[in-house]
């Protein structure tokens, strides 16, 4: 039984109405979205995509793997040199890993605007690097680092480093730009320094997280850190190009097939460890 | 000789935005509990902020300990802060660090950086913290974790802290604004204990007026950024009270 005071809805008069997107606001929306659809058309035009080879593609991917890759040479890949090419991989990624956080941390912290010890100068200097470390890719790292350090493992720990540098440096900032600035400012209240600050008010808001942002680190760095030694960084990516270069297919069949099962363990033990890690709070 | 005087206090958050506090006077002496009160968003919090420069003002000069506090470079006004606790309406404790971790941090300004890296406290420190959580009734929850406390337990770790410092002044924001009504009381009639006890003076923020008249000697009122009372808690009368809590009603 509908009561008197309420309003039925008849009552109501129709010329009030209301749009989620008003008027500049939505004028955008569509201009925005007529331009992401003119960029697409364009760019599809200007690759001039053949439809029928693209579609062809698949057929020949088939033949070739059945005819060239297949069966991959297991054999070449359990021969000791090689298993030691895959260790020396994943001490680089370690070392690399390793390396690059010790510089996130403070990174993170100079380079977290709500935090940083001085907004002027630190604060810019950390994000410059930071951005800087994560614009160049880390396969172009370690062609610099091949050309001034000579090949080997050094010049991929030191393309790696800067990999996770770019990586951790940036989750580290916006991870900390999402703390409760409360015990903050009570840590600062009581007359700690900055160095104390981020000892007692910052990361233990944070030690968890970046916990699990390292073991991402490190899994992300042991996926890049087999491809480093393609330009004689060291590690397992040696073996892959020499055996590209001397079409010796079914032995680049098995490289890529332990690259692949190498990667699945990492990411395994990676997303194992980081549950454990958010489980602990 | 007042323990802390404020004269001509402006505060502006930006340059083009509205000025908060309006040029505001006042002293403590050493044995006053002194309470500001005045309906919210009037500037409470604003201007406690600013005695030990958590804000900093726009103009105004806060005379503090004989030092002025708006002209200290940074290592001076880390020496006048670590003289002066404060206690924050949501305790502001660090959660994830125990009871105890979070009291010793109350010694932050006095310990060196590789000490205080490594939460190696002096004995001394260790042994005053274990006597002030006793002060505050928490002996039994020293290990435990800061989040596994309740309100009236967090906000007593926050006093416990604020005493560790050894304060010469106390700085209270709201502190039983997000407690319920009989924890409030009994959080409040602690502090007031121990302020006597150990003899320091208070400046207390407080939105309920009936806290305030039965534990505060002094209080002002504060309008919109405008100081409207300044006196003792009995001049205090239903008509004034009606004048700085006017905007609310509204
Ligand atoms: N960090 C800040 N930036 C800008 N404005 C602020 C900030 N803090 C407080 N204000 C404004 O200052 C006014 C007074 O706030 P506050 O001092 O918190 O009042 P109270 O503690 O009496 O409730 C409010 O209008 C508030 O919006
Ligand atoms: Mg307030």
């Amino acid at each position: 039984m509908a009561s008197q005071d309420t309003l039925s809805v008849s009552e109501v008069t129709p010329e009030r109405t209301w749009r989620r997107f008003k008027f500049p606001g939505s004028l955008y929306r569509y201009l925005g979205l007529l331009a992401a659809v003119a960029f697409l058309s364009l760019s599809v035009n200007y690759l001039n995509i053949p439809l029928d080879r693209f579609l062809g593609m698949f057929g020949r991917v088939g033949d070739l793997i059945t005819d060239r890759y297949y069966p991959p040479d297991i054999e070449y890949v359990t021969d000791p040199d090689y298993i030691a090419s895959v260790i020396e991989t994943i001490q680089m990624a370690y070392l690399g890993a390793l390396f690059g956080m010790l510089a996130a941390v403070p990174l993170g912290w100079f380079g977290a605007y709500n935090v940083s010890p001085s907004r002027r100068f630190i604060y810019p200097i950390a994000r410059l690097l930071t951005m800087s470390a994560r614009a160049v890719h880390e396969t172009i790292w370690a062609i610099l680092f091949v050309t001034i350090l000579g090949f080997g493992m050094m010049a991929g720990v030191f393309a790696l480093t800067m990999f996770c540098i770019g990586f951790a440096g940036k989750l580290f900032a916006e991870e900390i730009e999402a703390i409760d600035m409360g015990p903050v400012e009570a840590i600062r209240a009581t007359g700690a320094n900055e160095f104390k600050v981020m000892v007692y008010g910052i990361f233990p808001q944070v030690r968890v997280a970046f916990t699990g942002i390292g073991i991402y680190t490190w899994d992300v760095a042991f996926r890049a850190a087999t491809v480093v030694g393609f330009f004689g960084a060291g590690g397992m990516g040696w073996y892959l190009k020499r055996n590209v270069l001397q079409i010796e297919t079914q032995r680049v069949a098995a490289i890529l097939l332990s690259i692949v099962v190498l990667v699945l363990i990492s990411e395994a033990i990676s997303a194992f460890a980081r549950a454990k890690v958010a489980k602990a709070k | 000789m007042p323990i802390l005087s404020v004269s001509d206090l402006k505060v502006r958050y930006s340059t083009s935005g509205p000025e908060i506090l309006k040029g505001i006077s006042f002293d403590v002496e050493p044995d006053d509990f002194f309470a500001i009160i005045g309906p919210s968003g009037a500037g409470k919090s604003t201007l406690i902020r600013c005695i030990n420069r958590l804000v900093k003002p726009t103009s105004g000069k806060i005379m503090l300990y004989g030092d002025d506090v708006l002209r200290l470079g940074a290592r001076e006004l880390r020496r006048v802060r670590r003289s002066t606790g404060m206690i924050f309406q949501e305790f502001n404790l660090v959660n994830r660090m125990s009871v105890m971790d979070n009291v010793l941090s109350g010694r932050l300004g006095h310990v060196g950086n590789l000490r205080a890296l490594f939460r190696q406290f002096s004995r001394q420190d260790i042994a005053r913290a274990l006597s002030v959580l006793d002060r505050v009734g928490l002996s039994d929850h020293v290990d435990k974790r800061a989040d596994e406390l309740s309100g009236g337990q967090r906000q007593r770790v926050g006093i416990a802290r604020a005493l560790m410092q050894d304060p010469k002044l106390l700085l209270l924001d709201e502190p039983t604004s997000s407690l319920d009504p009989k924890i409030s009381r009994e959080v409040m009639a602690l502090i007031v204990e121990i302020a006597k006890e150990y003899r320091v003076p208070v400046l207390c923020n407080i939105h309920d007026v009936k806290l305030a008249m039965e534990f505060c000697n002094k209080m002002i009122g504060l309008q919109d950024g405008v100081k409207m009372f300044d006196g003792p808690t009995s001049a205090m009368n239903e008509g004034k009270l009606n004048d700085i809590y006017a905007m609310e009603v509204l």
